[in-house]
């Protein structure tokens, strides 16, 4: 029996996403954006059977293809085959959003460089090897557009969480330069910095109810960006506002401050 | 390690509350890592039980939330497996628009698979097509010792019957498989009757019974003297696309997710609700309503209450109760008669009443069974928890008894009353599985439920 329940779904095929960092809340509510208008969605994180689990239910859910891959950020010599492979298979990319990424406890970093060590590999050096990989992909084309998830820590460094907040600062001025060199090939790169969201990064926090977002509203916020081609966005916007005021204040007031 | 966070949590009604640590595993493997320590556990879903049973307070609450994938739909039988953190409101944002919809579906979309069978909740149509258990095909449960079982009405059908409505004491469901049912239109056909009387309203009920899947009524719980039992019956089915209306059918039929939403943010320092207001805002309503068929979106008809998120903060801190209850059908008039007479006579208490009919459950702690349920809402304050006992009394003499998912006040003696002969079948299969009682709640203590064997 035919059924019509509204506007046909299959009407136009898009073009396809790719998501690092799969098991990330964030990561999950932007790809749904994307998603729920027919793009195909490409889930790669650690975890190869959570993220071919969450591909399966994207097919389900959206009626689009989609499947899983296992990526690891720290482990740079992988990095390579992996994106060879995969825009191989999957040659339909045209976005990209690197979502992974690690907070660590501070005062462990502090103490334990391997700890510190793991927050800076993650949050920054994976980045830049495999963006660069990325980015030698979309070059040939001249388009593409690569959306990484940064912070509002990077844009000042705070006691609670320096060495995160110096790993997202320094990925901060890689993506402003990358963003400057690939401009010209008509490659669009998105620099995301998120408040505090409520995702497992922030169980346990005492964090006014107020100030936390919802995961959903931040992947909508990225997803209208990258569709918008932003530069810069905080998210929930009012971020903006809050670090201006965060990055007037006078270093002398600052270093006394328990941020 | 368990990555937990500690926060003072309740359920739907506000009361009681309880400081928990909370985990929220976001794979199978993570809900064994809650349990290998030795302390107690209890899942939750959405938290839209109403009183205590998804807290505990010694040990962990272990949120299905982020176990919320659907695994396999198979669209020529319906049948849809999924992990038991997945929505009322995700299956219906997916399955709707292919023409399907859940068999039994409770009042609000906020609620999730695990809570459904845990619950093994009802619907407007439970009179012909019983609970929840009745569309659950298997399910998969994580067990006391960190075993992932499968039951079925063939395997492990003891756990099977004793998790269906067994409030999350004996396992943390991991995933279920469930029946949905064809539809070919987002109408329900909706019949309205006003009625004077419970007399009338009770005649209505029984001569409507076969010809409608959906059927529930309103009373109005303030009015008293010659206006006492007025309420209104609402009679349902699903419409078929060809009998809509031309104009209906162009201007909602592709309206899936309707309207919008708007919320109650904080909890009100007092609560707005008097006597003199509900009494105006009742008769508003009842006079408002007309005697008539309409074809009603069934976002409208089923949940018009998840227009208004977290409308529970209006009853103010302090919270309410919602008092559901079931009496046998035989007496079962003379019973809900005397009950009303009781409420409304209180004065205090709730505002209006929902009184439905139903059909017999076979889940050992299933709250159904072929007879009158009445549902009401009393904001909590002094005098609250003689109110419900005196109701109790009634009650046990009539042979009903209360809804445990909707439960914060029963005390463990007349919980063994309301469910004798089930309790016990239920320990025995609890014992069998889960001798140390890992599996806890603030409500299984109360009634006697979480005892170590
Ligand atoms: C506005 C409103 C209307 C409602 N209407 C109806 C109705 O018409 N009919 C009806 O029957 N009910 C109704 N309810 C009650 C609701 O359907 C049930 O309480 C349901 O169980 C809530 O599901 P939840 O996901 O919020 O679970 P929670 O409230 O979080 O938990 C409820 C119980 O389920 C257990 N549980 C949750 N997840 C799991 C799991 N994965 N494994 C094992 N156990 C689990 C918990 O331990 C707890 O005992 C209504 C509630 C509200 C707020
Ligand atoms: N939550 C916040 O308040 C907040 C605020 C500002 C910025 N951010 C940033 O937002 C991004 C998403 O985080 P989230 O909040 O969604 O937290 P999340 O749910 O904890 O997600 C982080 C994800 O990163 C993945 N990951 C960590 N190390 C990895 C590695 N070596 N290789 C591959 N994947 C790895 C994790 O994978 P596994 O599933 O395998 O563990 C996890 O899925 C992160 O970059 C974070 O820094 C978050």
């Amino acid at each position: 029996m035919q059924v019509s329940f509204g506007a046909g779904r299959k009407d136009r095929t898009m073009s396809g996403v790719l998501i690092l960092g799969s098991g990330s809340l964030i990561a999950r509510a932007c790809a749904s954006e994307f998603a729920s208008r027919n793009y195909n969605v490409y889930f790669a994180g650690r975890n190869k059977t959570e993220a071919e689990k969450l591909a399966n239910d994207f097919h389900i859910r959206y009626e689009i293809k989609s499947s899983g891959f296992e990526f690891d950020a720290t482990n740079f010599g992988s990095h390579k085959d992996f994106i060879n492979n995969l825009f191989e298979l999957a040659n339909d990319i045209e976005y990209v959003l690197i979502a992974f990424g690690y907070l660590g406890k501070q005062e462990i970093s502090q103490e334990n460089f391997s700890e510190a060590e793991k927050v800076i590999d993650t949050n920054l050096t994976g980045v830049v090897s495999v963006c660069e990989l990325i980015a030698s992909y979309f070059i040939p084309k001249s388009s593409g557009t690569i959306a990484v998830i940064s912070s509002v820590a990077g844009d000042r460094g705070g006691q609670s969480n320096y060495i995160y907040g110096s790993a997202k600062a320094g990925l901060s001025a890689y993506l402003s330069g990358l963003r400057s060199r690939l401009c010209k090939n008509n490659i669009h790169v998105l620099t995301v910095k998120p408040g505090f969201v409520d995702t497992p990064m922030t169980y346990g926090m005492k964090i006014p109810k107020l100030l936390l977002a919802s995961p959903e509203k931040v992947g909508k916020d990225i997803f209208k960006a990258m569709l918008n081609k932003k530069n810069v966005i905080y998210t929930p916007f009012y971020w903006k506002w809050i670090m201006f005021i965060v990055k007037l204040i006078p270093e002398s007031i600052f270093k006394k401050l328990k941020i | 390690m368990v990555n937990f966070f500690k926060a003072e949590i309740s359920g739907f009604g506000k009361y009681p509350k309880a400081l928990c640590k909370i985990t929220r595993p976001s794979n199978p493997d993570e809900i064994k890592s809650s349990l290998s320590n030795g302390t107690s556990v209890i899942p939750r879903g959405l938290g839209r039980s109403y009183g205590d049973a998804s807290l505990n307070s010694k040990g962990y609450v272990v949120e299905s939330l982020l176990l919320n994938k659907f695994i396999s739909f198979d669209d020529r039988s319906g049948v849809l497996k999924c992990e038991s953190g997945v929505t009322y409101n995700d299956i219906l944002k997916t399955f709707v628009k292919r023409g399907w919809f859940p068999g039994v579906t409770p009042g609000t979309k906020y609620v999730t698979i695990g809570g459904a069978i845990a619950s093994d909740v009802h619907g407007k149509n439970h009179h012909k097509e019983g609970s929840f258990s009745n569309f659950l095909i298997s399910f998969k449960i994580l067990t006391a010792d960190s075993e992932l079982l499968e039951c079925s009405r063939e395997k492990n059908s003891d756990l099977f019957w004793a998790t269906v409505g067994g409030m999350g004491m004996t396992g943390f469901i991991t995933e279920a498989e469930i029946k949905l049912k064809k539809i070919t239109s987002v109408f329900i056909k909706n019949k309205t009757l006003k009625l004077k009387t419970l007399e009338e309203l009770f005649e209505k009920f029984e001569e409507n019974d076969d010809s409608y899947i959906y059927s529930v009524a309103w009373i109005d719980t303030i009015a008293s003297g010659a206006d006492y039992g007025r309420s209104i019956l609402y009679l349902g089915n699903h419409a078929d696309k060809d009998e809509l209306p031309y104009k209906t059918k162009k201007s909602e039929e592709i309206k899936v997710n309707y309207g919008r939403t708007i919320s109650i943010p904080f909890e009100f320092g007092f609560t707005p609700l008097n006597r003199l207001s509900l009494k105006l805002f009742n008769a508003s309503i009842y006079n408002r309503e007309k005697e008539n068929e309409d074809y009603i979106h069934f976002n409208r008809y089923f949940y018009p209450l998840d227009s208004v998120l977290n409308w529970n903060n209006i009853y103010g801190k302090n919270g309410f109760v919602q008092y559901q209850l079931i009496v046998p059908e035989e007496n079962g008039r003379t019973a809900i008669d005397k009950i009303l007479h009781k409420v409304v006579s209180s004065g205090g208490g709730s505002f209006l009443a929902v009184l439905k009919k139903m059909g017999d459950q076979e889940g050992l702690l299933s709250f159904p069974f072929k007879g009158y349920t009445l549902a009401m809402d009393f904001p909590v304050k002094p005098g609250l928890t003689d109110l419900c006992r005196e109701l109790d009394k009634i009650l046990l003499d009539y042979g009903g008894r209360t809804y445990l998912t909707k439960d914060s006040i029963l005390d463990e003696n007349t919980f063994k009353k309301m469910y004798d002969g089930k309790w016990q079948k239920w320990l025995s299969v609890k014992q069998k599985y889960d001798p140390a009682c890992r599996f806890r709640s603030e409500l299984g203590e109360r009634i006697g439920l979480c005892q170590v064997f």
